[in-house]
């Protein structure tokens, strides 16, 4: 018989904390209750549900211990690499470095989140003339003012060219506050022109061969960026080796969400798959523990599937999401109004493929940076959306907007369009903004309405194909 | 049996009793939305009841729809208006394929298939520049009622062209149109062309007709047409267009209980 598994609100997790730990569980040095981090001011986890096991704890208590552990690298001598905008290419290269922690600023953007705007770092940008008329992201430039939150990193690296405007933008103020910035450029992706020679990227895309020597060497420069922080040249075999450990993690990622996605019940709460997709970027600031808390979590959700463990309906809604949400508790919204997350594109997906390991490893890199889904035509996006929902059998599609992101302008009505053309299934948009409380009634009747869509379409088998 | 229907929306409160046994509606009403939304849905439906003679034990299910909804303590279940306003509708207009529905907060486009079932649906959420909330900051602006804002719309020899997305910067637009002189006649009419033609981006190229338009907004006289103009489709008001969700509401109750 399949065991029902239910999700926790943060109140139980001071008995649920005791009891795993009567039980023998063996904690990593930033382990703990999860109650400190709400005492330290990540006041938002008392308004979400949690899965309960020991490895989701380790999961939540790796995420919220990256200031401490940052913190920690800088006093054992490490440098510290800021990767802005770059979302899981030049932390990879910063990682096969033997002294350097490479981190992701723009993350700042859930402190906002986490702390409900106790923060400030929204008025803080406010104030610096970044306004809420740019993504949330902005937070991290009050982050970058007020030294509060991470260590200033010893070298900031920036992506520019076809990526967010916004973050380029804000980016750009950061490095007007006075923190030096090595840029590099990504040009948008093209389709390779007639006599081009193509070269096939990871995720199914392709670019010209001129576009990957392009990046090959912008991202050259960022290499040297890294020597000279670092004091230790990379050598394609320290590169080799990076890109190794990195596919370790991108493969314990992609069985994490296959057996997600294609359990017949639920295996695993769509707030904690999220997060986990996240380490996927820049490793948490730690890449082997990274993997340690992956696999982890890959064995609990394994047994759960053999077992038929799970949780919600049985009857669920397959519902496929599209880019982050800045308030997570929204995560846990579609699970009460009676979907499960099957399906994620949260811009980062060609952080999950695999990289390369039989060209060089700067061609790979290129390659992987190219294959970026916010550097090329939100067709491609579209396209493999409705490619990965097909297999993960998704029954509907959300879109999640985020406010004054300049992506998000159009997005959601391409990808719904295609999906709607491709798939026949329901798409919604829904726009979350860092603490969506007053707009529950609004993003609930969303969210209800394309579970009773799907549920339609799922009787009259109208959906498909 | 009598089934009950409760819309509780924005800016009004709809209630409708269904005779399961007659097919008939029994009973309806309105009542303005406030801030205790759910002893406001409650009052009204015990005046409705009691105005069609019916008493709360005679009523086998309520079904509350609406932004409103989950207050509405005298309610069974849930059910979006989405579902709600397409059962409402194929129920007077039997091939029906599009619905378009235009309430105080939102405006949504709602597809079916050819049993009637959602196919899929969209809404405007952006902003309140494509919903009736659009066309109570103007009336407001002109110092017109609500309800007189069509008459005067029909008066109209040439619609402004309003281009803001936003109604904080149409209300800008408005203000600057009234100091050129320009009439409440042409600025009323080029605010329903505004909504109409945000209705025409979210329907997109394909539109299958028979098309039914409903909601609060659609008891304004122009609307129908300003729409039919920017789809370029013949529209059709539904009947008691306001009541349309809570009939829906109401027949499901009907056909779940």
């Amino acid at each position: 018989m399949n065991q029902h598994l239910e999700q926790i609100p943060f109140e139980r997790w001071d008995e649920r904390y005791r009891t795993l730990a009567g039980g023998g569980m063996v904690e990593p040095a930033y382990g703990g209750p999860m109650r400190r981090h709400v005492d330290n001011g990540d006041t938002r986890l008392t308004s979400l549900k949690f899965d309960a096991s020991a490895s989701s704890l380790r999961l939540w208590n790796f995420l919220l211990t990256e200031e401490e552990r940052l913190r920690a690298a800088r006093e054992s001598g490490r440098k510290i690499v800021g990767t802005m905008k770059d979302l899981g290419t030049v932390p990879v290269m910063a990682y096969s470095s033997p002294r350097l922690t490479a981190f992701y600023p723009d993350g700042a953007w859930w402190i906002p989140c986490v702390m409900e705007l106790d923060a400030g770092l929204l008025e803080i940008a406010d104030s610096l003339g970044v306004d809420e008329s740019f993504c949330p992201v902005r937070a991290m430039l009050g982050a970058f003012a007020t030294e509060a939150h991470f260590p200033i990193p010893d070298l900031l690296i920036c992506s520019v060219g076809a990526v967010c405007d916004d973050f380029s933008a804000i980016a750009q103020r950061v490095n007007g506050l006075g923190h030096p910035v090595v840029w590099w450029e990504i040009p948008h992706r093209r389709a390779p022109g007639q006599g081009e020679e193509i070269v096939r990227l990871p995720g199914g895309m392709t670019a010209p061969r001129s576009q990957v020597g392009f990046v090959e060497l912008e991202l050259q420069r960022v290499r040297e960026a890294l020597d000279e922080v670092g004091g230790h040249r990379l050598s394609d075999s320290d590169l080799v080796d990076g890109i190794g450990v990195a596919n370790e993690v991108r493969k314990e990622l992609r069985e994490l969400r296959h057996l997600t996605f294609t359990a017949d019940v639920c295996p695993l709460p769509s707030l904690e798959l999220l997060i986990a997709e996240m380490l996927a970027i820049h490793f948490c600031s730690d890449r082997e523990e990274t993997l340690a808390v992956l696999r982890d979590l890959v064995e609990e959700v394994r047994g759960r599937v053999e077992s038929g463990a799970g949780f919600f309906r049985a009857d669920a809604v397959r519902v496929f999401w599209v880019n982050p949400v800045a308030d997570l508790r929204v995560m846990n919204l579609l699970e009460e109004r009676g979907g499960r997350i099957c399906g994620t594109e949260y811009l980062f997906s060609h952080a999950i493929d695999e990289i390369p390991m039989d060209i060089p490893p700067m061609e790979a890199l290129a390659r992987v940076a190219l294959a970026d889904p916010m550097v090329g035509s939100i067709a491609d996006r579209a396209e493999r959306i409705c490619r990965d929902a097909r297999e993960f059998g998704s029954e509907a599609v959300l879109v999640s907007r985020i406010p004054g992101a300049s992506h998000c302008a159009v997005e959601g009505h391409l990808v719904g369009n295609t999906v709607r053309k491709q798939l026949g299934i329901p798409v919604v948009e829904i726009e979350v903004p860092p603490v969506s409380d007053p707009m529950r009634p609004t993003l609930s009747t969303r969210l209800d309405a394309l579970i009773e869509t799907a549920r339609a379409t799922r009787a009259t088998g109208n959906g498909g194909d | 049996m009598i089934y009950a229907g409760i819309d509780a929306g924005s800016r009004a409160i709809k209630a409708v009793l269904w005779d399961g046994a007659a097919g008939r509606i029994a009973g309806s009403g309105v009542a303005d939305q406030g801030v205790q939304q759910g002893e406001l849905a409650a009052g009204l439906f015990e005046n409705v009841l009691s105005k069609a003679g019916v008493a709360r034990s005679d009523v086998g299910r309520v079904v509350a729809t609406g932004y409103g909804r989950e207050g509405v303590s005298v309610a069974d279940t849930t059910i979006t208006e989405i579902t709600c306003h397409a059962r409402g509708v194929r129920h007077c207009a039997g091939d029906v394929r599009t619905v378009i529905d235009i309430g105080g907060q939102d405006s949504k486009l709602i597809r079916l298939d050819e049993d009637g079932k959602v196919r899929d649906f969209m809404m405007n959420d952006r902003c309140a520049a494509g919903t009736g909330r659009f066309l109570e900051v103007v009336a407001d602006r002109l110092d017109i009622a609500l309800a007189e804002l069509g008459d005067v719309a029909s008066e109209a020899a040439n619609a402004s062209a309003i281009s803001s997305m936003c109604v904080v910067f149409a209300e800008t637009e408005i203000v600057g149109l009234l100091a050129a002189g320009e009439g409440a006649a042409n600025i009323v009419a080029g605010v329903q062309n505004s909504i109409a033609l945000r209705i025409k981006a979210m329907a997109g190229r394909s539109l299958e007709e028979p098309v039914v338009f409903t909601g609060g907004v659609a008891m304004l006289p122009g609307m129908r047409v300003a729409i039919e103009t920017a789809i370029e489709r013949p529209v059709k008001v539904a009947e008691n267009p306001q009541l349309t969700g809570a009939l829906g509401a109401a027949l499901l109750a009907a056909s779940d209980g």
